[in-house]
């Protein structure tokens, strides 16, 4: 099945073009949302819902909010929290 | 969480806030002069808390945007090993990103400390409070501060976790709200 329901992309690209969400995106990034992968992304799952052959497939790329989380290694993720997360931390002890 | 706190000037007015940057990890050490007006703490007395001092907190929404914003300190913590005292780059991230995800850097908020733009200001709010962070609970220079975070700036800033996008509004927090109930799915069908 589409990682969301179909509803959920048409959603968000309606949300996209939507003025509020416009002007916040060009606040936040100095321009205006390209919310052409939304649509794309909606029609797909369209698609995949009447006919599930792989022409309806979208390729994988940034989709949706946050684009997969793309961030540098600026710090080195956790499995789990740390069994300590509670207590004080220890200044001298590297994290 | 860090040691440190931020000094708020008494009696700072002309609109602009005088933001509490900063949070004690120990309220007992340091013992400054009361001028301090320390707006929030987070403390571990072996229960987690963020301790909010009412004296400067005037409304609801502010109070939520200083939970907020430290919330994501806490959330870093759990998810990264973050060096906290010893690395600047790793607790530059995370102020970027507590400035970026808590609504400290809306329009209006600006706007009331007489910081006016537009286009794209959202990132110079963020990069200036990230770096008056900095200042506020570590002993180290503008210059080195500065570098910090412009090198984790457009890594950190992107860096949309657990929301997944910038929550500008309830909308947007509802949203993020209901894709985290349905991350499971999203992920096993990626």
């Amino acid at each position: 099945q589409p990682p969301r329901p179909c509803e959920d992309y048409r959603w968000e690209w309606k949300h996209c073009r939507g003025l509020r969400h416009a002007f916040h995106h060009y606040y936040a990034h100095g321009e205006l949302p390209d919310c052409g992968r939304w649509r794309d992304d909606y029609a797909a799952c369209r698609a995949w819902e009447k006919d599930r052959t792989a022409a309806a497939r979208v390729p994988p790329g940034p989709s949706g909010p946050g684009g997969g989380g793309k961030h540098g290694a600026v710090w080195a993720l956790r499995s789990c929290p740390p069994p300590d997360w509670h207590r004080p931390l220890d200044r001298g002890a590297a994290k | 969480m860090e040691d440190g706190k931020t000094a708020s000037p008494p009696g700072a007015e002309g609109g602009e806030e005088d933001d509490d940057f900063g949070y004690r990890l120990f309220p007992d050490r340091n013992k400054e002069p009361q001028s301090f007006l320390v707006r929030s703490l987070f403390t571990f007395h072996n229960r987690c808390q963020i301790v909010l001092c009412q004296n400067n907190i005037r409304h609801q929404s502010h109070m939520n945007r200083v939970v907020a914003h430290e919330l994501i300190h806490a959330f870093d913590h759990c998810r990264a090993h973050v060096d906290w005292f010893k690395n600047v780059k790793h607790l530059a991230c995370s102020e970027i990103r507590a400035a970026n995800l808590s609504g400290d850097c809306t329009l209006m908020n600006e706007i009331a400390r007489f910081k006016f733009g537009l286009k794209g200001h959202h990132q110079t709010c963020v990069r200036d409070r990230a770096i008056r962070s900095i200042l506020a609970v570590r002993k180290v220079s503008r210059e080195t501060a500065e570098k910090a975070v412009d090198e984790v700036f457009d890594a950190c800033f992107n860096d949309l976790e657990p929301f997944g996008r910038i929550p500008h509004s309830k909308t947007d927090a509802k949203r993020a709200y209901k894709d985290f109930l349905n991350r499971d799915r999203y992920t096993a069908n990626l």
